[in-house]
């Protein structure tokens, strides 16, 4: 019990000192989950939740306060919190038959929230938008000057679309709380190509590398309506301006970013077991080419036990906005536990999380470590 | 519950490593942009193309080309000695001098450059009438060439017999040698290349006192095949060809009644001259653009730039391509590489060149081959690419420049058809910021 009052104490001041870092500064890093899918396209959508959201399939992300997918939640928040996010990721792709595993950690999400007056919050952070990092080698033989010239590209790009949120919410009365959030979208991402030739007697390495720019703007508006004490709904809309990427000051590209609407329902069947259920729409069809789609998501999750430790899990599913053919579709199970220390100022969410994507000539497994901290000054 | 919370936070540690390359499955899972290689031969992109001649003379080369191809070339190595003492000293603190006899002569010539497939190469050294300089040419010194030589070497069959190296030889020589009975003596220094040294008598290098000791020789060469071969000469140290007299004087006895005695010594004297003539001479410059020769030419390429080479690409191979005018002629053992050496700034003929090592190219002349030379010159455009202050032009010298009868000549800008061109193979700006 000494040892985890201490190691409170700890997590308290580091939690406090990571929390105000990584608000100065969204890091290029601040990406939440990889895919080959999102390779073609914009990205691939961050998943706006903590690890307790998370860890319920992301049923529980618009009525948790320190998942930044709905603002309204804010208002549940009674006394300055931080909460941060981690996950390490080991993802096998089979592409056409080939596979390959990679490895990644990232942060996904930060939130930082706090009562103004005893019905107004105020909180802000960031999450990921869209993550852009990835890394591809291609093998080919090009015809050069007469001779077949064997080549090796290689293409990395290593940033994210950060969503920088400053958000308030607000109690209206003992059932319904509203949320607005305004969104700035940044980030940037370094790219590096490369084409190797095997005659290297006569044909130099070519390298281009450049940084793009990610600017945007958004906003975005909830409500959480208690239908009774046990029964809670929700709904969400969000809506965000083009996505400018700019190379050296000059605009390069303008993509439209989609409208996002859902709802969800939470119950407290209890003092011990919470369940939830939410559906997503995105508009991700207006954001690129034909291989663009609009995206339909759903998840369900519970949360069991006591509430300083209780024990969670969940199923999510749906589409992923880009790719060839038909949408690709993500299925995903996740468990985890959580853990409140120093007398509930802290609380420790791990989680373990597995996702299914299958599209068109490819498909990803995804093991996902999470690793959330909550604390409360 | 601190330990577990320990081993946690090591294994998330251990898990950041990052590992996102992935192959790719291209073209549904690739980026939208592609790395695209284009290759194009700019036809018209080098001019004011020209061709300047003096740059090093025979008697500055590296070395002298001897060679010996009846009807198409025939080179012959002259060299000439400085003046040698006619008296010395013969005691020390003597005021008094007495005349020395010359007792023989060694004469050392360094074979830097050899066919090593040639069978019965043979060395001929004959006696050339003074003066020998600059002013000296093939047919001026051709009847001295016609008379018998005055000593010849088989530089094969010595290279054949075996090797002494006892310590008395190894201390007189530095090394081991190889002799014959005619006393020639050869070395093979640690560089490959071949001292070989005759040994004349008074009657084959008689000493002139009118001439103040001066000798002058020449030496031919013949052989069953490829009979050409390139002497080292002053212009590189340790290489050049050394005259040796030996020679003996009298000791009086102005003490005793005793006769006088007999000293011996030796002297080497300085080369005052060393060249090669050869004909057929070099032809006049005309219009195309000459490299090599003697006196050295040099030609001066000057390269208009697009400025799309400049800033929206990467050049990843550039070459210079030349039509020969004619195919050298010459031995094949007598190929040589031809530099492109950047200028450091324009001002013409006297342009200096750059020291920028990295973006020297070169290319091997092949004699009796007329086929398009092409010079890598990758390094070089690229730095033209990425640094606009640097002078597009570039010079081609021959590679050691007037140490040989060969030059290459190349059509210019002023013959169209056959131009220099340079053929770029680039990649194309990656296509940044797009999805």
């Amino acid at each position: 019990m000494t040892a985890i009052r201490r190691l409170g104490g700890w997590a308290v001041r580091v939690g406090v000192l990571v929390a105000v870092f990584l608000t100065a500064q969204p890091p290029n890093r601040l990406v939440a989950q990889d895919s080959q899918f999102g390779i073609r396209g914009l990205g691939t959508p961050g998943k706006w939740e903590s690890v307790r959201a998370r860890t319920t399939g992301g049923a529980f992300a618009p009525f948790d306060p320190f998942s930044p997918m709905t603002d309204a939640a804010l208002a549940d928040v009674r006394r300055m919190s931080a909460s941060m996010a981690s996950g390490t990721s080991w993802r096998t792709i089979d592409a056409s038959g080939a596979t390959s595993s990679l490895r990644a950690t990232r942060f996904p999400a930060l939130v930082i929230a706090g009562p103004v007056s005893s019905r107004i919050v105020v909180g802000g952070g960031f999450g990921t938008y869209l993550d852009r990092t990835y890394g591809i080698i291609v093998h080919d033989t090009i015809d050069l000057r007469g001779q077949p010239q064997a080549v090796t590209d290689e293409i990395t790009n290593d940033g994210a679309v950060s969503d920088v949120r400053l958000a308030v919410a607000a109690r209206l009365g003992k059932r319904l709380a509203l949320g607005f959030g305004l969104h700035r979208l940044t980030g940037s991402s370094r790219i590096i190509a490369t084409r190797t030739f095997s005659d290297t007697a006569n044909y130099r390495t070519s390298t281009a590398r450049d940084e793009v720019a990610y600017g945007g703007n958004g906003a975005s508006a909830s409500l959480l309506f208690d239908v009774t004490h046990d029964l809670r709904v929700g709904g969400w809309f969000r809506s965000d301006s083009k996505l400018r990427a700019d190379v050296g000051g000059v605009t390069k590209a303008e993509n439209d970013l989609p409208l996002t609407y859902g709802t969800g329902i939470q119950w407290r069947a209890g003092a011990q077991a919470t369940l939830a259920g939410t559906v997503t729409w995105r508009t991700w069809s207006s954001a690129g080419d034909s291989a663009s789609h609009d995206t339909f998501n759903w998840s369900f999750g519970a949360e069991i036990g006591r509430p300083s430790s209780p024990f969670r899990f969940g199923v999510r599913g749906g589409d992923m906005p880009f790719g060839f053919g038909k949408a690709p579709t993500e299925v995903g199970y996740s468990a985890g536990l959580g853990r409140q220390f120093s007398g509930g100022r802290g609380r420790l969410d791990i989680g373990i999380e597995r996702l299914d994507r299958s599209g068109t000539g490819l498909k990803e497994r995804v093991w996902t470590f999470l690793l959330g901290l909550t604390v409360r000054p | 519950m601190t330990r577990r919370l320990a081993y946690l936070f090591l294994f998330v540690a251990a898990a950041c490593g990052e590992q996102s390359t992935a192959p790719g499955d291209c073209p549904n899972f690739c980026p939208g942009g592609s790395i695209d290689v284009h290759d194009t031969i700019f036809t018209s992109i080098i001019e004011r193309d020209t061709a300047f001649r003096g740059y090093v003379q025979g008697f500055r080369a590296q070395a002298m080309a001897v060679v010996h191809l009846p009807g198409i070339v025939e080179s012959r190595a002259v060299i000439a000695t400085d003046t040698m003492i006619r008296r010395v000293t013969p005691k020390v603190g003597d005021t008094t001098t007495v005349p020395i006899g010359i007792d023989s002569t060694r004469v050392k010539f360094v074979i830097v450059r050899r066919p090593k497939n040639t069978t019965n190469v043979r060395l001929f050294l004959y006696k050339l009438p003074l003066p020998v300089d600059s002013t000296s040419d093939f047919a001026s010194l051709d009847p001295a060439f016609s008379a018998p030589p005055v000593d010849s070497m088989n530089v094969s069959a010595l290279l054949a017999r075996a090797a002494i190296g006892d310590t008395q030889t190894v201390r007189l020589w530095g090394d081991s040698i190889r002799t014959d009975s005619a006393g020639h003596v050869l070395q093979i220094n640690t560089d490959s290349s071949l001292s070989v040294f005759f040994r004349l008598d008074t009657v084959q290098a008689p000493f002139s006192v009118p001439d103040t000791g001066r000798l002058a020789f020449g030496v031919t060469v013949a052989a069953d095949s490829l009979p050409s071969i390139s002497l080292g000469t002053t212009a590189t140290v340790g290489l050049g060809p050394v005259v040796r007299f030996f020679y003996h004087y009298t000791i009086p006895d102005t003490v005793s009644a005793t006769p006088d005695s007999i000293g011996h010594n030796d002297r080497t004297v300085a080369t005052r001259f060393d060249g090669f003539v050869f004909n057929p001479a070099t032809p006049p410059d005309d219009s195309n653009l000459a490299v090599g020769g003697v006196p050295s030419a040099r030609s001066l390429l000057r390269v208009a730039m697009p400025r799309f080479l400049h800033d929206s690409i990467d050049v990843v191979r550039a070459t210079l391509i030349l039509v020969p005018v004619n195919a050298v002629q010459g031995s094949v053992s007598d190929s040589f590489p031809m530099r492109s050496i950047p200028l450091l700034t324009d001002v013409g003929a006297k342009s200096p060149l750059s020291q920028n090592t990295a973006l020297f190219a070169s290319a091997a002349i092949h004699i009796g081959v007329a086929d398009t030379v092409r010079v890598e010159l990758t390094n070089l455009v690229r730095a033209w690419s990425l640094d606009t202050t640097l002078v597009t032009a570039f010079a081609l010298m021959q590679a050691p420049e007037a140490a040989s009868y060969t030059e290459i000549r190349f059509y210019s800008s002023r013959t169209p058809a056959f131009r220099p061109a340079l053929q770029v193979t680039y990649v194309k700006r990656f296509r940044f910021g797009e999805p």
